[in-house]
């Protein structure tokens, strides 16, 4: 072979090597996982309105069998991410609509609510501090944000519900419950959230899958000047 | 340096049975296209996944927790054990115990000098041995392109290129991958191409054993690569339960390409340890065996006897994955710290598989180019030979901080500086070769001077790590990675290359561009340097491993760690360049000897012939007798004389040491 029949064979080995790693990168490794915005919703230092919802099964996507939270962009319309930008120093009124069945806490912990503003938060309207996930539906997931101890129970509906969602995003046509809490946020950062109940089904001690991929159980409040 | 000279001991060989490969006797030749190559194997391993896959859906798609989680693990498991059976089915692996179990015979091999001859199953060792670099070196830059992905993400603490499972996914592909690379870079490549030609055999001692050990390689290769594709796996290289029993599809690819891999590594340890014992050329006494092959002796009995262990870990983790068993599921009457002390056990032997021929590369090249013998040869070989044995004694040092009996940690303290000793004296026959020595700087020199400097540096923080309070303080931090990216990096990789440019020439028949290899060298070493110090420090200040967010006021650091580190990354691509240009584009031819040597792989033609000797050589001394007066002659040669070194008074020398020859 010439010489340039071999650079070019080089040559051509070379760019396919380099489209297999750039489609590797671009297809498997980058976040897929939208940052909803809601720092320009509202005018500057005015409270900002974040409704999230839990649904069993999401129904959608790589994992339709998947627990997941959903939230609701500043258009009004339900996006499947956990990435949420948010103003610094600022009243976030957190409403979350669970329509997941509960379960006793493992950690009777995860039943408190702390770090919101008054240390309250109301389900469906009545104000709970604590609540006893061995009686009624039980906790099914909590919202936790571990850096600013922030932690609220989401409790479940029945498990005998007769209208369950699963296929996300729910409406409020099915059984759910509202749990509302407020907090203020801190300064700029990215603070990761977490649930805290084990809820991957089908994965031993249920932490593997949802409980530990971007954009189902955990994100980010991506807290901007 | 051979003078011709009769020959006193005439040994008469039968003429080698020739290994054999290829078409069935019997059955008409099949045309060259349907020939079996890498692109059969591509075909058997794609057509192997579809099947294991369907049949592991059928069987297990109905079960509750694959239902619930969306995970068979079944199917996975099934698809990358019937692919990796279709690679070997496709290339030819199979080929000879399938024709035995139907009474048949392969037809005899041909020597080929095609290069298509390096994308099939062959059992020359030199072919398989150039094999391996290709396939060693693709495993280095995979691992390194995601090790620049992770140095990517760390320039920033909070602003995020990479979600955080994705981050975790990359570098525990990146040590798993780098790792398992690790164990194969230098006894792969260097010890299959260099053990026969150094002790005077013809082949290894069971080629397709060889061979098998090669693709099974590639095979693992791409079912660790896989895992990507499966969400990858959050374990590290370590895979430690139960954050392994609760992961999702990828950790499957981790437990089975381990365990493919392993099975390789058992597979070359074992072709080349009884090559070592049973095919040395008469003469060649244990007094006598060149350094390298001591050290992949000693490298080829912790493969064969250490390895065994981590196969069974993966196949224990594989069940429980897919048949429900609770090897290590503490709830269900297994233990996590099974698989702990099963990889470590392992794990740390494993170390010195990487560490020990990396040393041997060194000890051939130090007396080359420093024209003065070996220092203490029987030191080197007694050290390297107790290295492997107390590696099997310190394995729960990394498990200090696991929760195991206190009362354990100061005796696996004690074993584990224990073995600073042996290791201490490998150190010292290298700088005693190199008092008072004319060094010529060649490229393969510098690399290998190198490594004395970063093993320094690697083995005293290593001496630190072994002690209990240093060790609790440090565990899990960037000191850890700092130290073994010093030993194995600087150890290893610094030798791999020092070990290609000085048998390159050799292998190939190419002289590599000297001016390419010193830039190489130099942006390699000074950038390494660079970007691994300052881990030290970043480790010390608490920034712990595998984490994607840090501390804002290290920052600093991490971004110099980083941009070294991308310098460090296009230092291979001057090694890549300068390979493909002297190799490829532009080739150069390289003489038989370019380095005058006195090893035996150094006396044979270049291209090395088939059966690498026309007549099996009588060796007579150990091939380090540099600049020596007197010295002894170090192998009969048959028709092509008595090699001595330069200055010594060889016939003399031969009347004065005859040997029997070995059986």
């Amino acid at each position: 072979m010439s010489f340039g029949g071999r650079l070019s064979v080089v040559l051509g080995l070379f760019v396919v090597a380099a489209g297999l790693a750039v489609w590797a990168v671009v297809g498997f490794m980058l976040p897929t996982t939208p940052t909803v915005d809601f720092t320009a919703a509202q005018p500057s230092g005015a409270p900002v309105d974040l409704t999230v919802q839990t649904v069993g099964t999401i129904g959608f996507g790589a994992h339709p069998t998947w627990v997941s939270y959903l939230v609701k962009n500043p258009s009004g319309q339900w996006v499947h991410s956990t990435v949420w930008k948010v103003p610094a120093h600022t009243r976030i009124n957190l409403t979350i609509e669970q329509y997941d069945s509960g379960s006793p806490l493992r950690n009777q912990q995860w039943g408190l609510v702390a770090g919101t503003t008054g240390g309250v938060a109301t389900l469906n309207g009545k104000p709970i501090a604590l609540y006893d996930s061995n009686s009624g539906n039980g906790v099914g997931h909590t919202f936790s944000i571990p850096t600013l101890g922030i932690s609220v129970p989401l409790v479940g509906i029945a498990d005998d519900a007769k209208n369950p969602c699963s296929q996300a995003p729910c409406t409020t046509d099915f059984d759910h419950n509202v749990i509302k809490v407020s907090f203020v946020t801190p300064g700029p950062g990215e603070y990761p959230w977490q649930c805290y109940v084990p809820c991957g089904l089908g994965f031993l001690y249920g932490n593997g899958g949802p409980m530990s991929t971007l954009g189902y159980m955990g994100g980010f409040l991506d807290v901007t000047a | 340096m051979t003078v011709t000279a009769e020959r006193e001991t005439e040994v008469v060989y039968p003429d080698p049975t020739p290994p054999v490969l290829g078409g069935f006797q019997g059955l008409p030749q099949r045309p060259g296209w349907l020939s079996q190559h890498l692109g059969t194997a591509a075909i058997g391993a794609v057509l192997g996944y579809l099947l294991g896959h369907w049949l592991g859906n059928v069987v297990a798609s109905g079960y509750t927790n694959i239902a619930d989680s969306g995970v068979n693990a079944v199917a996975i498991t099934g698809g990358l054990l019937l692919g990796v059976f279709g690679w070997l089915l496709g290339i030819g692996a199979l080929n000879y115990p399938l024709a035995k179990m139907v009474g048949l015979e392969l037809r005899p091999d041909y020597e080929s000098t095609s290069w298509t001859r390096y994308l099939r199953y062959t059992v020359d060792h030199k072919v398989v041995g150039l094999q391996y670099v290709i396939g060693v070196l693709a495993f280095l830059f995979t691992g390194g392109l995601l090790a620049m992905g992770i140095r990517t993400e760390l320039l920033s603490p909070s602003s995020h290129l990479f979600g955080p499972g994705t981050y975790i996914a990359i570098v525990s592909e990146h040590g798993t991958i780098m790792m398992m690379m690790a164990t194969s870079v230098i006894v792969g490549p260097l010890g299959n191409w260099l053990v026969p030609l150094m002790i005077g055999a013809r082949r290894t001692a069971f080629p397709r054993v060889e061979a098998f050990s090669f693709w099974i390689f590639t095979a693992g290769y791409l079912v660790i690569l896989s895992a990507l594709f499966y969400g990858g796996f959050p374990t590290g290289w370590t895979g430690y339960a139960p954050l392994q029993t609760q992961a999702g599809g990828g950790m499957m690819s981790y437990l089975v390409g381990f365990a493919v891999i392993g099975l390789g590594m058992m597979a070359a340890g074992f072709n080349l340890a009884v090559t070592i014992i049973n095919y040395r050329a008469p003469g060649m006494t244990w007094s006598r065996i060149p350094i390298f092959v001591w050290s992949i002796l000693a490298t080829c009995a912790l493969l064969t006897l250490a390895t065994p262990t981590l196969v069974a870990a993966g196949f224990f983790g594989i069940l429980d994955h897919t048949a429900q068993t609770a090897f290590f599921v503490t709830e269900h009457g297994g233990s996590s710290f099974l698989w702990e002390n099963l990889f470590w056990f392992f794990g740390h032997p494993e170390v010195y598989i990487m560490a020990l021929p990396g040393f041997g590369i060194v000890f051939e090249i130090l007396p080359v180019f420093t024209r003065k013998p070996l220092f203490a040869y029987k030191v080197a070989a007694a050290g390297m030979v107790g290295v492997a044995l107390l590696s099997f004694f310190v394995w729960q040092h990394h498990l200090f901080q696991s929760g195991i009996n206190p009362d354990m940690r100061p005796l696996f303290m004690l074993t584990t500086e224990l073995i600073s000793i042996p290791t201490g004296f490998i150190y010292l026959v290298g700088l005693g070769t190199l008092y008072k020595a004319k060094i010529k700087f060649e490229v393969p020199m510098l690399f290998a001077l190198a490594l004395f400097f970063n093993f320094l540096i690697g083995g005293i923080t290593g001496v630190f790590l072994s002690d209990v309070p240093v060790n609790v303080t440090v565990h899990g931090s960037f000191f850890v990675l700092a130290h073994f990216h010093y030993t194995i990096m600087g150890g290893l990789i610094f030798a791999f290359f020092g070990g290609l440019y000085y048998w390159l020439p050799k292998m190939t028949g190419k002289t590599m561009n000297k001016k390419l290899g010193q830039i190489h060298f130099w942006i390699m070493f000074i950038f390494f340097n660079l970007t691994f110090f300052p881990m030290f420090l970043i480790g010390l200040l608490g920034q712990p491993r595998r984490v994607f967010e840090y501390a804002q006021n290290l920052q600093a650091l991490n971004d110099f760690s980083s941009v070294s580190a991308f310098i460090l990354g296009a230092s291979f691509l001057v090694f890549v360049a300068n390979f493909v240009w002297s190799i490829f584009i532009k080739p150069t031819p390289a003489p038989a000897n370019p380095w005058d040597s006195l090893g035996l792989e150094w006396q044979t033609p270049t291209p090395v012939p088939y059966y690498n000797f026309e007549r099996i050589p009588v060796v007579l001394s150990d091939p380090y007798h540099y600049s020596e007066e007197n010295a002894p002659a170090v192998a009969d040669l048959g028709e092509e004389g008595v090699l001595v070194a330069a200055g010594a008074s060889s016939p003399a020398s031969v009347a004065e040491d005859p040997r029997p020859p070995a059986q």
